[in-house]
């Protein structure tokens, strides 16, 4: 089941993630199935609480910027975002804080994000794989590097 | 041999001489221990098993698999902290930076006299860190290895001359694959999983996962094995396959939240009132620093280095580099501000600081929640809210020494810092908790403290329950404080000393 409607949830991605330059736009049905199956994986309360910022977040809209979420231009949601997450009290910046958690996360996670920024997970896998670690003592240890411990 | 439920055909009953519950820092040390003795071991651990070739460097992946609730453990109160717990075999040390610091000899003492816990040694404790640091492969981080992230931060803590260096780690040939957090990829991490466990289970111990231990069985007035439920891996919801362990001897090893909870459940061990009680957790914040010229490729030891100046007054600044998905979570903005601090990810490094020894108390509380979820509440008082404001200002401090431009900082009203100016009103401002935003901790310790005095405590220092003969609590639930450091090796150590207690009652 769905958390919030696809428009919603579009909105929000592009809010937050916020057209980096010279990377790739979101993809919607990708990271949202990631934030699905994150959830999934989670607390339901967090799933219940993203649900809630975002409502919380339209309301906001239209309080402190006096129309809907959808309507504000893509300046004035940035404005509004860092505006209540700069906010001195603890629940009113979580509305904005929480929702960044999955929505950034599911977006720099991907690998034609993660690439052009210099992590490429799956090169220093590769890399990782040509390195195996055993636990064999028959190694002797590089210079200078002793068992000294404590201090 | 390591089993999943589906590796069991239908219900297991068995009877042994030492069921483990869980086979974290506490769990894996006694399992393999008590086997080498020749006893008869088993070892439920709710979590999965993976190996190096399931570790893809892929934090969100490793989350959902490793973690507990996806890594989504919150404390309730101001302001809500973020609790990583691991829950895979191995526990949290498979999914932890591998730091291995022997307790500092100060908290020992406070141990010996506010806890009475004089018939443990230092001698006897150095004893064991130095078995334990041998057979875990203990050495200083490799500065070539290092990353230049760490490389930049000690350079900035030597030109303002204070104490620093590089971190002993639990870590074989490390080459600084950057993904300790999220399982080590080469296998250079000794972590419980690939150390204690394989030798306890080449000494005959079975390690059942995906079980979740949900009932200790009690006889006579004692401890007498339990009862737990196989695991769906997909839903993570029972399967319908049950077991039942009777056993001589009963380890209590599920960490310092869910050890508390099952007793709590079931009104065990707790004349003294304090199963739960007591919660300390290591409560970080960090600094992201930005450059103008790029910190090197993203290879590097995640927490390698450490500046310890301050750790006399709790404070220990530790840390490294993380990928792009946990470092755009580390930027106090959303939207543009963050999408354009990003697009300089190359050019940035994160550090954390660590209240190591914090004032505050949380306790895990006797609250049902759907899926075995506790509910741990924890609220950061005063001065460890100046703690975690020191240690933010001291490491603003060393990342302009070491040439930044900006720093970026989690509390809110000083979320840039651009120079000295800026530093000193954030120096001077008044803090209160609820201004860190997105504050994480570390290490749940002291929820079945141990101490001479049954009134105030919950075992003994040898790790029995003072009320329930033949349990044995050996987490990091029994640490009476913090060890003032980073406290996988002295759960180990505790672990060590346990096992021998355990023998010696097995073999009598």
């Amino acid at each position: 089941m769905r958390l919030l409607s696809g428009r919603h949830l579009r909105e929000l991605m592009e809010a937050y993630v916020g057209e980096p330059e010279g990377l790739p736009p979101i993809d919607l049905e990708g990271q949202s199935a990631f934030i699905e199956e994150y959830f999934a994986a989670g607390a339901p309360e967090l799933k219940m609480l993203f649900a809630v910022c975002g409502i919380a977040l339209r309301a906001l809209s239209i309080f402190l910027k006096g129309k809907p979420f959808s309507r504000l231009t893509s300046h004035e949601k940035d404005e509004l975002l860092n505006r209540v997450m700069s906010s001195r009290n603890p629940l009113l910046r979580g509305v904005a804080v929480l929702p960044g958690l999955p929505l950034l996360m599911s977006y720099y996670r991907r690998p034609e994000v993660a690439v052009p920024l210099g992590f490429d997970a799956k090169a220093l896998k590769e890399e990782s794989n040509l390195r195996v670690v055993t636990r064999d003592r028959s190694l002797p240890p590089k210079a200078g590097q002793g068992g000294e411990v404590g201090k | 041999m390591i089993l999943g439920p589906t590796d069991v055909k239908g219900d297991v009953s068995r009877s042994v001489d030492v069921v483990v519950i869980g086979s974290g820092a506490g769990g894996g040390p006694i399992a393999k221990e008590l086997a080498g003795e020749g006893h008869s071991v088993v070892v439920l651990e709710e979590g999965g098993h993976f190996t190096r070739e399931d570790f893809n460097l892929d934090p969100a992946d490793s989350y959902m698999k490793m973690y507990r609730d996806a890594g989504q453990t919150i404390t309730l109160g101001v302001p809500f902290i973020l609790l990583p717990m691991g829950k895979t075999v191995g526990g949290t040390t498979t999914v932890n930076s591998g730091t291995a610091l022997r307790m500092q000899r100060p908290v020992l003492k406070k141990w010996q006299l506010t806890h009475g816990l004089t018939e443990i040694g230092e001698d006897e404790l150095n004893l064991i860190y130095g078995h334990l640091e041998e057979y875990l492969f203990v050495k200083r981080a490799d500065p070539e290895v290092a990353g230049k992230v760490a490389t930049t931060f000690l350079s900035g803590a030597e030109k303002l001359g204070l104490s620093c260096g590089w971190l002993p780690r639990n870590a074989k040939e490390c080459e600084g694959f950057g993904a300790c957090a999220f399982g080590c990829p080469s296998g250079s991490k000794q972590s419980v999983d690939v150390s204690f466990i394989p030798d306890a289970v080449k000494a005959g111990a079975d390690i059942y996962t995906r079980c979740r231990a949900e009932e200790l069985r009690v006889s006579s007035g004692r401890a007498a094995g339990v009862r737990g439920r196989f695991l769906d891996p997909a839903t993570g919801r029972p399967n319908g396959k049950r077991i039942e362990i009777e056993a001589r001897v009963t380890v209590l090893a599920a960490g310092a939240v869910f050890t508390p909870y099952l007793l709590l459940r079931q009104g065990l061990a707790n004349s003294s009132g304090q199963v739960g009680n007591n919660l300390q957790i290591h409560p970080a914040t960090q600094t992201v620093a930005l450059f103008d010229e790029p910190l090197g490729p993203p290879k590097g030891i995640p927490q390698c280095c450490y500046v310890d100046e301050f750790k006399g007054e709790g404070i220990m600044l530790e840390g490294g580099t993380v990928p792009p998905e946990i470092h755009a979570l580390a930027l106090p903005f959303a939207g543009r501000r963050n999408a354009r601090l990003m697009a300089s990810y190359p050019n940035m490094g994160i550090f954390g600081g660590m209240v190591s020894e914090s004032d505050s108390h949380g306790r895990v509380l006797d609250l049902r929640r759907p899926g075995n979820r506790p509910a741990m509440l924890y609220n950061l008082r005063g001065r460890d809210v100046e703690k975690a404001r020191a240690a933010t200002v001291l490491m603003a401090e060393i990342w302009f020494a070491a040439g930044a431009k900006r720093v970026f900082t989690p509390f809110a009203g000083h979320y840039e810092i651009t120079g000295p100016r800026d530093l000193r009103r954030l120096e001077r401002s008044r803090v209160r908790a609820g201004d860190i935003l997105g504050m994480s901790a570390y290490h749940p310790l002291g929820t079945c403290r141990m101490g001479s005095d049954p009134k105030w405590s919950v075992v003994k220092h040898t790790c029995e329950s003072w009320d329930l003969e033949d349990l044995y609590i050996c987490d990091g639930s029994v640490l009476p404080s913090s060890p003032g450091v980073n406290p996988q090796l002295t759960i180990m150590a505790m672990a060590m000393r346990c096992a021998g207690f355990i023998d010696e009652r097995l073999s009598a």
